[in-house]
């Protein structure tokens, strides 16, 4: 670390910023996400209304260098959409090296990419930020955990995108007698349902002690479906208060990783 | 008035169907100009009334025919002029991907044709099968030949070889989903720089020792807006904005096998990017630049 970088806030450079693209894309429901640099990593959030809230992870030992004062927070508003379309400047079969610098509050992010193999091209983006607005804080210490699953991402994906598209809400049954886990749509003219007992291939571990049943909007739901595409594992967490939380680790081909975590809030009963 | 050229090289057709395919994607509709030694396609801004001609593309016969025959309108004027929708001919000229041999010629039938002959082996048998495409024409009148003369431009005051297409498009394309409009700038010292600017985000990507053609002296920057760079002599350095879209349809030329191309900028009113290929084929877009 030299004497200039280190009067930045945050300062981090990674070998290739096709993952941190991809995730940022699964993620991209919303013009913008606010950014965080903490000394373990880098983390994405966005906001869908007061319903949904996804966060994509990028821990520190993924970046070759990386390094944020730690006497204050690193925290800005930026539009994902650009962020993703500045790390894909040089497409997506192009692997390029990523440089991020961020001076002070109120400065713009700075990306530097270079393609690996290209050598007389570079580009650099200068992001403008704003005062982040405040996170909602959806997790309730209070509400114990009542089941969880570990299910196989391609699977999972397979089964929302076979769900009708036009209805609005999404029944998961869980319960700890057969099938385990079904899930009811609703439509105009039919209710469909499908069942997945905890035999199943997708389902690599099931723990649910009392039968709970939660209703969720089915569009917030297939939010997750991007992030699913290129995950290999998703781990569903009900909470006593219907909060849902899906974490997902992405699929790298190195040893590092990254996350997507997804909140769901459920919908009441009327 | 006659017309008659046959094509039987694979590699010629290729690079003819590519061609009309590129010009198919940048415009409508797209004039043929038939003269003794070459084909020309020029294409004008559908929108500008008489325009000088945005796209102009130079065949020369000899490699691509090895028949070649042509009558013009008469004695002074030698040659032909045909407008057409250019989907047309590109959708006719799929056909030529296996194809043995194309036949090119004017034809009169309920209308005006430029009839293709296109002779395809059969996947089964010795014999072969013949596929005939009529695209309807209109013979352009002698009084409005002066409207697709060659674009006469000023001396660039920086022409420089450009990176590969395919790569400069996929920046392009990536730049034009956020802005739309891009500033081309290129220096007589080989660096050339595509910038964009919008509310969000201001982002450029710079290549450098890229090989400068011609440099037409300092370049006066009195009026500009645009700001100095560090360590570079801006008297050496000329820029343009150009649109975005604009841009992005021309690079994609780069399905056109060629050897090199080179970007000309005079500064603050156009670039022209020219194509040249093995076959002597010469391509040129002329983009105006957006002043404020």
């Amino acid at each position: 670390m030299d004497e200039e970088t280190s009067q930045y806030y945050f300062t981090a450079s990674m070998d290739s910023g096709k993952t941190l693209c991809s995730l940022l894309k699964a993620i991209q429901f919303q013009e913008s996400a606010v950014f965080c640099a903490l000394p373990e990593g880098l983390k994405f959030t966005v906001e869908e209304g007061k319903c949904v809230q996804a966060s994509a992870y990028v821990p520190a030992d993924n970046f070759t260098e990386y390094h944020v004062r730690d006497d204050v927070d690193v925290m800005f508003k930026i539009s994902v959409a650009v962020l993703a379309e500045c790390l894909n400047i040089f497409g997506s079969g192009e692997e390029s090296s990523l440089k991020m610098y961020y001076r002070c509050e109120g400065s713009p992010l700075l990306l530097v990419l270079q393609p690996q193999s290209v050598y007389n091209v570079m580009t650099d983006c200068e992001i403008f930020t704003q005062t982040a607005d405040s996170v909602l804080e959806l997790r309730d210490e209070d509400c114990p955990e009542v089941a969880k699953l570990v299910l196989k991402a391609p699977a999972f994906l397979g089964l929302l995108s076979d769900l009708e598209r036009s209805c609005d809400i999404i029944e998961i049954n869980l319960s700890p007698e057969h099938p385990h886990v079904s899930i009811v749509t609703y439509g105009m003219q039919d209710r469909s349902c499908i069942e997945v007992p905890k035999s199943s291939d997708m389902v690599q571990s099931f723990s649910c002690e009392e039968p709970v049943t939660l209703k969720y909007q089915l569009h917030h739901v297939r939010l997750i479906m991007k992030a699913l595409a290129i995950s290999t594992k998703v781990v569903l967490r009900c909470s006593s208060n219907g909060l849902l939380l899906l974490q997902l680790k992405l699929e790298k081909e190195d040893q590092r990783q990254m996350f997507s975590e997804f909140y769901i809030v459920p919908l009441l009963d009327d | 008035m006659k017309f008659r050229a046959v094509m039987i090289d694979a590699g010629p057709m290729r690079e003819f169907t590519n061609i009309v395919t590129t010009i198919s994607k940048l415009s409508k509709e797209c004039v043929l100009r038939i003269a003794s030694d070459q084909l020309y396609f020029i294409v004008s801004d559908e929108n500008s009334g008489p325009a000088p001609p945005i796209l102009w593309c130079e065949i020369p016969h000899s490699i691509f025919f090895s028949e070649y025959q042509m009558v013009g309108l008469d004695e002074q004027h030698k040659d032909i002029y045909l407008g057409f929708n250019s989907g047309n001919l590109a959708r006719s000229l799929i056909t030529l991907k296996s194809a043995k041999t194309l036949k090119m010629k004017l034809t009169k039938k309920q209308g005006p044709c430029l009839t293709l002959d296109i002779e395809v082996p059969s996947a089964c048998s010795q014999q072969t099968r013949q596929v005939t495409h009529d695209i309807p024409i209109v013979v352009i009148p002698r009084k409005m030949w002066s409207d697709f003369q060659e674009p006469r431009t000023p001396q660039p005051d920086v022409s420089i070889e450009l990176p590969t297409l395919k790569q400069l498009r996929t920046t392009i394309d990536r730049m034009k989903t956020m802005a739309a409009e891009v500033v081309i700038r290129a220096s007589a010292e080989g660096r050339l720089t595509l910038q964009i600017k919008t509310d969000m985000a201001k982002v450029s990507t710079r290549f450098k020792d890229l090989r400068v053609e011609t440099y037409g002296g300092p370049i006066d920057h009195s009026d500009s807006e645009s700001e100095t760079q560090i360590n570079e002599d801006m008297s050496k350095v000329c820029h343009c904005r150009v649109d975005a879209k604009k841009l992005s349809m021309f690079l994609s030329a780069d399905s056109i096998s060629h050897n090199r191309t080179v970007c000309s900028i005079i500064h603050k009113k156009l670039v022209i990017l020219c194509l040249q290929t093995e076959e002597n084929v010469k391509l040129q877009c002329f983009i105006t630049g957006i002043v404020y």
